[in-house]
Protein backbone atom coordinates (compact mmCIF):
# COMPACT_ATOMS: atom_id res chain seq x y z
CA UNK A 1 0.00 0.00 0.00
CA UNK A 2 1.69 2.92 -1.05
CA UNK A 3 1.93 5.43 1.60
CA UNK A 4 2.35 9.53 1.24
CA UNK A 5 5.28 10.43 2.47
CA UNK A 6 6.25 13.76 3.99
CA UNK A 7 10.35 13.81 2.93
CA UNK A 8 10.31 11.86 0.11
CA UNK A 9 10.93 14.75 -2.34
CA UNK A 10 12.98 17.74 -2.12
CA UNK A 11 11.20 21.05 -1.38
CA UNK A 12 11.28 24.10 -3.39
CA UNK A 13 12.03 27.39 -2.32
CA UNK A 14 9.94 29.79 -0.47
CA UNK A 15 6.97 27.22 -1.39
CA UNK A 16 4.35 25.24 0.94
CA UNK A 17 2.12 22.95 -0.43
CA UNK A 18 -0.86 22.12 1.11
CA UNK A 19 -3.83 19.19 0.32
CA UNK A 20 -7.15 19.37 1.52
CA UNK A 21 -8.88 16.42 1.80
CA UNK A 22 -13.14 16.54 1.16
CA UNK A 23 -15.67 13.93 0.74
CA UNK A 24 -17.90 16.49 -0.60
CA UNK A 25 -15.64 18.90 -2.53
CA UNK A 26 -17.53 21.89 -1.86
CA UNK A 27 -15.72 23.93 1.31
CA UNK A 28 -12.37 23.05 -0.05
CA UNK A 29 -13.02 24.98 -2.93
CA UNK A 30 -13.62 28.42 -1.28
CA UNK A 31 -10.95 27.41 1.25
CA UNK A 32 -8.26 27.49 -1.71
CA UNK A 33 -9.17 30.36 -3.38
CA UNK A 34 -8.89 31.88 0.29
CA UNK A 35 -5.90 30.98 1.15
CA UNK A 36 -4.09 31.90 -2.53
CA UNK A 37 -5.50 35.07 -1.93
CA UNK A 38 -4.77 36.05 1.17
CA UNK A 39 -0.54 34.88 1.07
CA UNK A 40 1.15 37.25 -0.87
CA UNK A 41 5.13 36.28 0.36
CA UNK A 42 5.41 33.15 -0.09
CA UNK A 43 4.19 30.58 -2.96
CA UNK A 44 1.11 28.75 -1.97
CA UNK A 45 0.18 25.29 -3.62
CA UNK A 46 -3.25 23.70 -2.75
CA UNK A 47 -3.99 21.03 -4.02
CA UNK A 48 -7.63 19.18 -3.73
CA UNK A 49 -8.59 16.00 -2.95
CA UNK A 50 -11.48 13.54 -2.03
CA UNK A 51 -9.95 10.94 -0.40
CA UNK A 52 -6.62 8.95 0.25
CA UNK A 53 -4.89 7.12 -1.34
CA UNK A 54 -4.11 10.30 -4.27
CA UNK A 55 -4.05 8.72 -7.30
CA UNK A 56 -0.85 7.52 -9.02
CA UNK A 57 -0.81 9.18 -12.26
CA UNK A 58 -0.07 12.60 -10.24
CA UNK A 59 3.25 11.02 -8.02
CA UNK A 60 5.33 12.33 -10.66
CA UNK A 61 4.06 15.50 -10.55
CA UNK A 62 3.18 15.75 -7.38
CA UNK A 63 5.07 18.31 -5.24
CA UNK A 64 5.87 17.45 -1.52
CA UNK A 65 2.99 18.50 0.34
CA UNK A 66 3.72 20.16 3.74
CA UNK A 67 0.33 19.78 5.33
CA UNK A 68 -2.40 17.04 5.21
CA UNK A 69 -5.70 19.31 6.38
CA UNK A 70 -9.11 16.43 6.53
CA UNK A 71 -12.42 18.61 6.22
CA UNK A 72 -15.04 16.51 8.27
CA UNK A 73 -18.52 18.19 7.48
CA UNK A 74 -20.45 16.87 10.49
CA UNK A 75 -23.52 17.05 8.35
CA UNK A 76 -22.58 13.52 6.66
CA UNK A 77 -21.35 10.69 8.23
CA UNK A 78 -19.65 9.62 5.04
CA UNK A 79 -17.85 12.68 5.19
CA UNK A 80 -16.34 11.14 8.73
CA UNK A 81 -16.04 7.65 7.47
CA UNK A 82 -14.07 9.27 4.23
CA UNK A 83 -11.60 10.49 6.76
CA UNK A 84 -10.77 7.86 9.00
CA UNK A 85 -10.06 5.43 6.17
CA UNK A 86 -8.15 8.08 4.43
CA UNK A 87 -6.03 7.98 8.01
CA UNK A 88 -4.48 4.43 6.90
CA UNK A 89 -3.05 5.64 3.66
CA UNK A 90 -0.55 8.39 5.25
CA UNK A 91 2.54 7.53 6.40
CA UNK A 92 2.95 8.00 10.10
CA UNK A 93 5.44 11.15 9.86
CA UNK A 94 2.78 12.93 8.91
CA UNK A 95 1.28 13.06 12.48
CA UNK A 96 4.10 15.20 13.78
CA UNK A 97 3.00 17.74 13.00
CA UNK A 98 1.73 17.88 9.27
CA UNK A 99 -1.86 17.20 9.73
CA UNK A 100 -4.84 19.29 10.70
CA UNK A 101 -8.70 18.46 11.31
CA UNK A 102 -11.23 21.25 9.76
CA UNK A 103 -14.64 20.93 11.23
CA UNK A 104 -17.79 22.53 9.48
CA UNK A 105 -21.25 22.85 11.01
CA UNK A 106 -20.60 22.52 14.44
CA UNK A 107 -22.70 24.70 15.87
CA UNK A 108 -25.58 23.46 13.88
CA UNK A 109 -28.23 21.96 15.58
CA UNK A 110 -28.98 19.23 14.04
CA UNK A 111 -25.89 17.86 14.64
CA UNK A 112 -25.87 14.83 17.24
CA UNK A 113 -22.77 15.88 19.96
CA UNK A 114 -21.32 12.50 19.21
CA UNK A 115 -20.08 12.96 15.80
CA UNK A 116 -17.82 15.69 17.16
CA UNK A 117 -16.38 14.46 20.30
CA UNK A 118 -15.60 11.21 17.86
CA UNK A 119 -13.75 13.38 15.35
CA UNK A 120 -12.11 15.34 18.34
CA UNK A 121 -11.06 11.50 19.74
CA UNK A 122 -9.55 10.51 16.56
CA UNK A 123 -7.78 13.61 16.31
CA UNK A 124 -6.66 13.26 19.86
CA UNK A 125 -5.52 9.76 19.28
CA UNK A 126 -3.51 10.95 16.59
CA UNK A 127 -1.93 13.97 18.51
CA UNK A 128 -3.41 16.62 15.76
CA UNK A 129 -5.41 19.97 15.91
CA UNK A 130 -8.88 20.55 15.47
CA UNK A 131 -10.18 24.16 13.78
CA UNK A 132 -13.84 24.91 13.67
CA UNK A 133 -14.43 26.59 10.68
CA UNK A 134 -17.53 28.72 9.44
CA UNK A 135 -18.10 27.92 6.19
CA UNK A 136 -21.33 29.80 4.84
CA UNK A 137 -20.11 33.21 5.35
CA UNK A 138 -16.77 34.94 3.67
CA UNK A 139 -15.55 36.45 6.97
CA UNK A 140 -15.74 32.61 7.95
CA UNK A 141 -13.83 31.02 5.60
CA UNK A 142 -11.32 34.21 5.55
CA UNK A 143 -10.61 33.29 9.18
CA UNK A 144 -10.02 29.50 8.68
CA UNK A 145 -7.92 30.47 5.90
CA UNK A 146 -5.89 32.75 8.05
CA UNK A 147 -5.50 29.88 10.25
CA UNK A 148 -4.63 26.92 7.98
CA UNK A 149 -2.25 29.25 6.50
CA UNK A 150 -0.38 29.94 10.15
CA UNK A 151 0.08 26.36 10.20
CA UNK A 152 1.24 26.21 6.79
CA UNK A 153 3.91 28.24 7.81
CA UNK A 154 5.08 26.51 10.72
CA UNK A 155 5.04 23.01 9.12
CA UNK A 156 6.71 23.88 5.66
CA UNK A 157 9.59 25.71 7.82
CA UNK A 158 8.51 29.08 6.55
CA UNK A 159 8.17 30.59 10.04
CA UNK A 160 10.43 33.30 11.14
CA UNK A 161 10.57 32.13 14.68
CA UNK A 162 12.31 29.35 15.16
CA UNK A 163 9.29 26.62 15.50
CA UNK A 164 9.11 23.42 14.50
CA UNK A 165 5.82 21.55 13.54
CA UNK A 166 6.25 19.35 16.37
CA UNK A 167 6.48 21.68 18.85
CA UNK A 168 3.62 23.82 17.50
CA UNK A 169 1.15 20.45 16.99
CA UNK A 170 2.17 19.37 20.87
CA UNK A 171 1.12 23.27 21.93
CA UNK A 172 -1.97 22.60 19.65
CA UNK A 173 -3.38 18.97 19.49
CA UNK A 174 -6.92 18.69 20.28
CA UNK A 175 -7.62 16.87 23.60
CA UNK A 176 -10.83 15.11 24.68
CA UNK A 177 -11.68 15.30 28.66
CA UNK A 178 -10.54 11.40 29.22
CA UNK A 179 -7.51 12.49 28.40
CA UNK A 180 -6.82 15.31 30.69
CA UNK A 181 -7.92 13.35 33.68
CA UNK A 182 -5.39 10.89 33.12
CA UNK A 183 -2.76 13.72 32.31
CA UNK B 1 -76.12 35.96 -8.88
CA UNK B 2 -76.21 32.75 -8.06
CA UNK B 3 -74.06 31.82 -5.10
CA UNK B 4 -71.25 29.93 -7.63
CA UNK B 5 -70.72 32.53 -10.08
CA UNK B 6 -70.15 34.68 -6.82
CA UNK B 7 -67.47 32.09 -5.50
CA UNK B 8 -65.94 32.41 -8.63
CA UNK B 9 -65.48 35.91 -8.85
CA UNK B 10 -64.35 36.32 -5.26
CA UNK B 11 -61.52 33.66 -6.61
CA UNK B 12 -60.39 35.46 -8.51
CA UNK B 13 -60.71 38.73 -7.35
CA UNK B 14 -58.97 37.47 -4.62
CA UNK B 15 -56.15 35.81 -6.78
CA UNK B 16 -55.44 39.04 -9.13
CA UNK B 17 -52.98 41.53 -7.60
CA UNK B 18 -54.95 45.05 -7.38
CA UNK B 19 -52.58 46.67 -10.38
CA UNK B 20 -54.11 44.29 -12.73
CA UNK B 21 -57.81 44.76 -11.46
CA UNK B 22 -58.18 47.03 -13.70
CA UNK B 23 -57.51 45.85 -16.79
CA UNK B 24 -59.15 42.48 -16.35
CA UNK B 25 -62.89 43.68 -15.60
CA UNK B 26 -62.20 46.07 -18.31
CA UNK B 27 -61.73 42.98 -20.35
CA UNK B 28 -64.48 41.34 -20.03
CA UNK B 29 -66.57 43.82 -21.29
CA UNK B 30 -69.85 43.68 -19.32
CA UNK B 31 -69.55 46.75 -17.28
CA UNK B 32 -70.67 50.61 -19.01
CA UNK B 33 -68.17 52.91 -18.87
CA UNK B 34 -69.65 54.98 -15.97
CA UNK B 35 -69.91 51.93 -14.16
CA UNK B 36 -66.32 50.97 -14.92
CA UNK B 37 -65.66 54.71 -14.04
CA UNK B 38 -67.49 54.48 -10.38
CA UNK B 39 -65.38 51.25 -9.20
CA UNK B 40 -62.70 52.54 -6.39
CA UNK B 41 -59.96 49.85 -7.03
CA UNK B 42 -58.19 50.99 -4.05
CA UNK B 43 -60.91 49.47 -1.76
CA UNK B 44 -60.15 46.86 0.26
CA UNK B 45 -61.38 43.44 -1.83
CA UNK B 46 -64.00 41.87 -0.08
CA UNK B 47 -65.58 45.97 -0.71
CA UNK B 48 -64.93 45.95 -4.09
CA UNK B 49 -66.78 42.44 -4.94
CA UNK B 50 -69.67 43.31 -2.99
CA UNK B 51 -69.85 46.81 -5.45
CA UNK B 52 -68.75 44.75 -8.54
CA UNK B 53 -71.36 42.23 -8.06
CA UNK B 54 -73.94 45.08 -7.71
CA UNK B 55 -73.39 46.69 -10.76
CA UNK B 56 -73.22 43.13 -12.81
CA UNK B 57 -75.48 41.37 -15.17
CA UNK B 58 -74.70 37.57 -14.93
CA UNK B 59 -75.25 36.44 -18.62
CA UNK B 60 -72.36 38.08 -19.59
CA UNK B 61 -70.39 36.97 -16.89
CA UNK B 62 -70.17 33.50 -16.95
CA UNK B 63 -68.61 33.29 -20.73
CA UNK B 64 -65.70 35.86 -19.50
CA UNK B 65 -65.10 34.65 -15.95
CA UNK B 66 -63.96 31.09 -17.14
CA UNK B 67 -61.89 32.89 -19.93
CA UNK B 68 -60.22 34.76 -17.04
CA UNK B 69 -59.58 32.24 -14.78
CA UNK B 70 -58.43 30.01 -17.14
CA UNK B 71 -55.78 32.70 -18.04
CA UNK B 72 -54.62 33.11 -13.94
CA UNK B 73 -54.92 29.60 -13.63
CA UNK B 74 -52.22 29.50 -16.07
CA UNK B 75 -49.72 32.27 -14.64
CA UNK B 76 -50.33 30.66 -11.45
CA UNK B 77 -49.60 26.84 -12.70
CA UNK B 78 -47.14 27.12 -9.75
CA UNK B 79 -49.48 27.32 -6.83
CA UNK B 80 -48.06 23.97 -5.32
CA UNK B 81 -51.96 24.30 -3.95
CA UNK B 82 -53.23 23.40 -6.83
CA UNK B 83 -52.90 19.71 -6.80
CA UNK B 84 -51.11 17.57 -9.47
CA UNK B 85 -51.65 17.03 -13.41
CA UNK B 86 -51.33 14.26 -15.33
CA UNK B 87 -50.02 13.10 -18.50
CA UNK B 88 -51.49 10.98 -21.77
CA UNK B 89 -50.24 10.38 -24.77
CA UNK B 90 -52.81 9.48 -28.15
CA UNK B 91 -52.09 7.37 -30.75
CA UNK B 92 -52.49 6.27 -33.98
CA UNK B 93 -53.60 9.20 -35.43
CA UNK B 94 -55.48 9.07 -38.72
CA UNK B 95 -54.60 10.91 -41.53
CA UNK B 96 -56.31 13.87 -41.16
CA UNK B 97 -54.73 14.59 -37.62
CA UNK B 98 -52.28 16.79 -38.22
CA UNK B 99 -54.86 19.21 -40.04
CA UNK B 100 -56.61 19.46 -37.02
CA UNK B 101 -57.11 23.37 -36.18
CA UNK B 102 -58.11 25.01 -32.83
CA UNK B 103 -61.78 25.85 -34.04
CA UNK B 104 -62.41 22.26 -35.70
CA UNK B 105 -60.79 20.95 -32.46
CA UNK B 106 -62.85 22.94 -30.07
CA UNK B 107 -66.89 22.23 -32.14
CA UNK B 108 -65.70 18.64 -32.59
CA UNK B 109 -64.75 18.57 -28.34
CA UNK B 110 -67.49 20.33 -27.27
CA UNK B 111 -69.96 18.31 -29.50
CA UNK B 112 -68.59 15.13 -28.70
CA UNK B 113 -68.14 16.14 -24.67
CA UNK B 114 -71.77 17.51 -25.17
CA UNK B 115 -73.39 14.47 -26.84
CA UNK B 116 -72.39 12.56 -23.66
CA UNK B 117 -72.52 14.48 -20.74
CA UNK B 118 -75.65 16.44 -21.27
CA UNK B 119 -75.07 19.62 -18.53
CA UNK B 120 -71.47 20.16 -19.12
CA UNK B 121 -69.85 23.63 -19.45
CA UNK B 122 -67.15 23.94 -21.78
CA UNK B 123 -64.28 27.14 -22.06
CA UNK B 124 -61.04 27.16 -24.55
CA UNK B 125 -58.52 29.17 -25.18
CA UNK B 126 -55.60 28.98 -27.13
CA UNK B 127 -52.44 30.63 -26.00
CA UNK B 128 -49.44 32.25 -28.05
CA UNK B 129 -47.33 29.13 -27.20
CA UNK B 130 -49.99 26.85 -29.42
CA UNK B 131 -51.61 25.95 -26.22
CA UNK B 132 -54.92 24.91 -25.58
CA UNK B 133 -56.45 25.40 -22.67
CA UNK B 134 -59.76 23.59 -21.98
CA UNK B 135 -61.62 23.87 -18.54
CA UNK B 136 -64.67 22.08 -18.09
CA UNK B 137 -67.16 22.29 -15.54
CA UNK B 138 -68.87 18.93 -14.89
CA UNK B 139 -72.54 18.82 -14.04
CA UNK B 140 -75.58 16.23 -13.83
CA UNK B 141 -79.26 15.59 -14.16
CA UNK B 142 -80.18 17.34 -10.82
CA UNK B 143 -77.42 20.28 -10.64
CA UNK B 144 -75.76 22.96 -12.39
CA UNK B 145 -72.10 22.37 -13.80
CA UNK B 146 -70.04 22.90 -10.85
CA UNK B 147 -67.88 25.80 -11.65
CA UNK B 148 -65.62 25.56 -8.32
CA UNK B 149 -64.34 21.97 -9.32
CA UNK B 150 -63.15 22.35 -12.68
CA UNK B 151 -61.11 20.26 -14.78
CA UNK B 152 -58.37 22.04 -16.78
CA UNK B 153 -57.14 20.11 -19.57
CA UNK B 154 -54.10 21.60 -21.83
CA UNK B 155 -53.43 20.02 -25.64
CA UNK B 156 -51.04 21.09 -27.98
CA UNK B 157 -52.30 20.74 -31.10
CA UNK B 158 -49.16 19.25 -33.03
CA UNK B 159 -48.45 16.96 -30.61
CA UNK B 160 -49.58 13.89 -29.26
CA UNK B 161 -49.69 14.52 -25.56
CA UNK B 162 -52.51 15.51 -23.14
CA UNK B 163 -51.76 17.19 -19.62
CA UNK B 164 -55.35 16.63 -17.63
CA UNK B 165 -55.53 18.06 -13.86
CA UNK B 166 -58.71 17.49 -11.68
CA UNK B 167 -61.10 14.64 -13.43
CA UNK B 168 -63.35 11.99 -11.44
CA UNK B 169 -63.24 8.93 -12.36
CA UNK B 170 -67.01 8.95 -13.28
CA UNK B 171 -65.79 11.78 -15.67
CA UNK B 172 -62.68 10.32 -17.14
CA UNK B 173 -64.19 7.98 -20.26
CA UNK B 174 -66.44 10.81 -21.51
CA UNK B 175 -63.18 13.13 -21.65
CA UNK B 176 -61.35 10.78 -23.08
CA UNK B 177 -63.64 9.77 -25.65
CA UNK B 178 -64.21 13.25 -26.89
CA UNK B 179 -60.56 13.94 -27.05
CA UNK B 180 -59.56 10.98 -28.89
CA UNK B 181 -62.72 12.33 -31.80
CA UNK B 182 -61.81 15.67 -31.38
CA UNK B 183 -57.96 15.08 -31.95
CA UNK B 184 -58.60 12.44 -34.92
CA UNK B 185 -56.96 9.35 -33.26
CA UNK B 186 -57.98 5.80 -32.28
CA UNK B 187 -56.58 5.65 -28.51
CA UNK B 188 -55.80 7.28 -25.90
CA UNK B 189 -53.36 6.10 -22.85
CA UNK B 190 -52.05 7.37 -19.64
CA UNK B 191 -47.93 8.48 -19.59
CA UNK B 192 -47.17 7.34 -15.96
CA UNK B 193 -45.82 10.91 -15.34
CA UNK B 194 -47.62 13.46 -13.15
CA UNK B 195 -46.01 16.56 -11.38
CA UNK B 196 -47.79 19.59 -9.86
CA UNK B 197 -45.73 21.69 -12.12
CA UNK B 198 -47.11 21.65 -16.06
CA UNK B 199 -43.86 23.07 -17.56
CA UNK B 200 -41.94 20.30 -16.37
CA UNK B 201 -43.63 17.72 -17.68
CA UNK B 202 -44.47 19.84 -20.74
CA UNK B 203 -40.98 19.83 -21.17
CA UNK B 204 -39.96 16.51 -20.07
CA UNK B 205 -42.41 14.95 -22.52
CA UNK B 206 -40.88 17.15 -25.51
CA UNK B 207 -37.64 17.18 -24.90
CA UNK B 208 -37.32 20.93 -24.78
CA UNK B 209 -34.48 20.96 -21.63
CA UNK B 210 -31.00 21.05 -22.66
CA UNK B 211 -30.01 16.81 -23.22
CA UNK B 212 -26.99 17.44 -25.43
CA UNK B 213 -23.95 16.45 -23.64
CA UNK B 214 -20.73 18.20 -24.52
CA UNK B 215 -17.47 16.80 -23.23
CA UNK B 216 -16.57 18.74 -20.40
CA UNK B 217 -13.29 19.38 -20.27
CA UNK B 218 -13.45 21.83 -18.07
CA UNK B 219 -16.43 21.78 -15.23
CA UNK B 220 -14.98 23.61 -12.18
CA UNK B 221 -13.26 26.28 -13.91
CA UNK B 222 -10.00 27.04 -11.39
CA UNK B 223 -7.86 30.05 -12.87
CA UNK B 224 -5.49 29.91 -10.41
CA UNK B 225 -2.63 27.89 -11.20
CA UNK B 226 -1.74 27.16 -7.86
CA UNK B 227 -4.62 25.21 -7.19
CA UNK B 228 -4.89 21.67 -8.51
CA UNK B 229 -6.92 18.81 -8.37
CA UNK B 230 -6.38 15.27 -7.70
CA UNK B 231 -9.41 13.81 -8.69
CA UNK B 232 -9.97 15.81 -11.79
CA UNK B 233 -10.28 12.75 -14.08
CA UNK B 234 -12.80 10.80 -11.97
CA UNK B 235 -14.71 13.99 -11.22
CA UNK B 236 -15.61 14.43 -14.85
CA UNK B 237 -15.96 10.91 -15.34
CA UNK B 238 -18.67 11.45 -13.07
CA UNK B 239 -20.11 14.69 -13.94
CA UNK B 240 -20.56 12.99 -17.51
CA UNK B 241 -22.49 9.89 -16.59
CA UNK B 242 -24.60 12.25 -14.67
CA UNK B 243 -25.69 14.21 -17.42
CA UNK B 244 -25.94 10.89 -19.87
CA UNK B 245 -28.38 10.02 -17.72
CA UNK B 246 -29.88 12.93 -16.52
CA UNK B 247 -29.28 16.15 -18.85
CA UNK B 248 -27.31 19.21 -18.12
CA UNK B 249 -28.71 22.54 -17.18
CA UNK B 250 -31.55 23.02 -15.91
CA UNK B 251 -34.01 19.88 -15.49
CA UNK B 252 -37.52 19.92 -15.45
CA UNK B 253 -38.79 19.87 -11.91
CA UNK B 254 -40.71 16.70 -10.84
CA UNK B 255 -41.28 16.00 -7.40
CA UNK B 256 -41.52 12.18 -7.26
CA UNK B 257 -40.67 8.84 -8.51
CA UNK B 258 -42.66 6.07 -7.73
CA UNK B 259 -41.42 2.49 -7.76
CA UNK B 260 -44.46 -0.26 -7.22
CA UNK B 261 -42.42 -3.45 -6.98
CA UNK B 262 -44.01 -6.52 -7.51
CA UNK B 263 -41.61 -8.98 -7.12
CA UNK B 264 -40.33 -11.91 -4.95
CA UNK B 265 -38.81 -11.82 -2.13
CA UNK B 266 -35.07 -12.81 -2.42
CA UNK B 267 -33.26 -12.23 0.76
CA UNK B 268 -30.20 -14.34 2.46
CA UNK B 269 -31.05 -15.48 6.37
CA UNK B 270 -33.43 -18.27 6.16
CA UNK B 271 -37.11 -16.46 7.47
CA UNK B 272 -40.53 -16.95 6.65
CA UNK B 273 -40.59 -13.79 3.95
CA UNK B 274 -38.20 -16.27 1.61
CA UNK B 275 -40.60 -19.74 1.49
CA UNK B 276 -44.01 -18.11 0.18
CA UNK B 277 -44.38 -18.36 -3.21
CA UNK B 278 -46.58 -14.83 -3.15
CA UNK B 279 -45.33 -11.55 -4.15
CA UNK B 280 -44.01 -9.44 -1.89
CA UNK B 281 -45.93 -5.75 -2.99
CA UNK B 282 -43.95 -2.55 -1.91
CA UNK B 283 -43.55 0.96 -3.15
CA UNK B 284 -40.28 2.63 -3.25
CA UNK B 285 -41.00 6.59 -3.24
CA UNK B 286 -38.15 9.22 -4.15
CA UNK B 287 -39.18 12.41 -3.40
CA UNK B 288 -37.48 15.70 -3.52
CA UNK B 289 -38.87 19.65 -4.65
CA UNK B 290 -36.53 18.42 -7.94
CA UNK B 291 -36.18 14.54 -7.80
CA UNK B 292 -33.97 15.15 -11.21
CA UNK B 293 -31.78 17.50 -9.68
CA UNK B 294 -30.86 15.41 -6.58
CA UNK B 295 -30.41 12.48 -8.35
CA UNK B 296 -28.15 14.03 -10.65
CA UNK B 297 -26.52 15.47 -7.57
CA UNK B 298 -25.81 12.21 -6.14
CA UNK B 299 -24.46 10.63 -9.07
CA UNK B 300 -21.99 13.49 -10.16
CA UNK B 301 -20.45 13.93 -6.17
CA UNK B 302 -19.87 10.32 -6.04
CA UNK B 303 -22.61 9.50 -3.43
CA UNK B 304 -24.52 6.92 -5.98
CA UNK B 305 -22.00 4.16 -7.49
CA UNK B 306 -22.03 3.94 -11.37
CA UNK B 307 -23.01 3.40 -13.91
CA UNK B 308 -26.59 4.97 -13.30
CA UNK B 309 -29.12 2.17 -13.15
CA UNK B 310 -31.35 2.52 -15.81
CA UNK B 311 -34.74 2.47 -13.45
CA UNK B 312 -33.41 6.07 -12.47
CA UNK B 313 -32.32 7.14 -16.22
CA UNK B 314 -35.75 5.40 -17.87
CA UNK B 315 -37.23 8.52 -15.70
CA UNK B 316 -36.07 10.96 -18.66
CA UNK B 317 -35.50 7.89 -21.27
CA UNK B 318 -38.96 7.58 -21.05
CA UNK B 319 -40.63 10.62 -19.70
CA UNK B 320 -42.16 9.00 -16.95
CA UNK B 321 -42.53 8.67 -13.36
CA UNK B 322 -44.42 5.97 -12.20
CA UNK B 323 -42.43 2.19 -12.82
CA UNK B 324 -43.95 -1.22 -11.56
CA UNK B 325 -41.38 -3.86 -11.62
CA UNK B 326 -42.27 -7.36 -12.00
CA UNK B 327 -40.11 -10.42 -11.97
CA UNK B 328 -40.08 -10.77 -15.28
CA UNK B 329 -38.92 -7.94 -17.21
CA UNK B 330 -35.45 -8.67 -15.25
CA UNK B 331 -33.93 -9.55 -11.74
CA UNK B 332 -34.92 -6.37 -10.32
CA UNK B 333 -34.43 -6.09 -6.60
CA UNK B 334 -34.40 -3.09 -4.29
CA UNK B 335 -30.86 -3.52 -3.88
CA UNK B 336 -30.13 -1.96 -7.52
CA UNK B 337 -31.12 0.94 -6.50
CA UNK B 338 -28.60 3.32 -5.00
CA UNK B 339 -28.65 4.08 -1.38
CA UNK B 340 -30.05 7.17 -0.20
CA UNK B 341 -28.07 9.83 1.09
CA UNK B 342 -27.46 9.72 5.01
Amino acid sequence: MALLTPYSKIPELNTATLLLVENEEQFQCRLADAIVQREKDVNVNVRLARKLPLPVENGETRPRIDLVVFIVNLLSEQSFLVVENSLNHLSSDYFLGKVCFVVTSARCGAVSQERLLSVRKLAASHRCPVICAEHQTDDGVTMAATRLLTILKVSAGLSPMPTTALYMSTLTRCTVPSDLDED
Amino acid sequence: MDEQARSILQRIIKKTPSKRLETIIRSWNCLSEDQLHSLNYSQPKWLFLENLVSRCEVRLFNGNVTKTEIKLYKNHIHNPNQGTWHACQLFQAEDDALSVHFTQFRESFIAHLEDVVQHVSVGMKKLEDGAIWVRIAWGDNFRKPNHLKPTYLVHYLQSSYVFIHNVTPKHRPFLYQALVLATRHVSIKECHLSSRSLTAMRDLLMKQYQQVVFLVLNIFPNTDPNIEREHAESSEGRHQMACEAFGCGVLPKLETAVYKLETRYRGNSNNTLNDGDELFRGVVKFSSKNILESLRHCVSTGMAEGPVTPLLSSITQKGRNYFVITDKVSGATASQTPAPKA
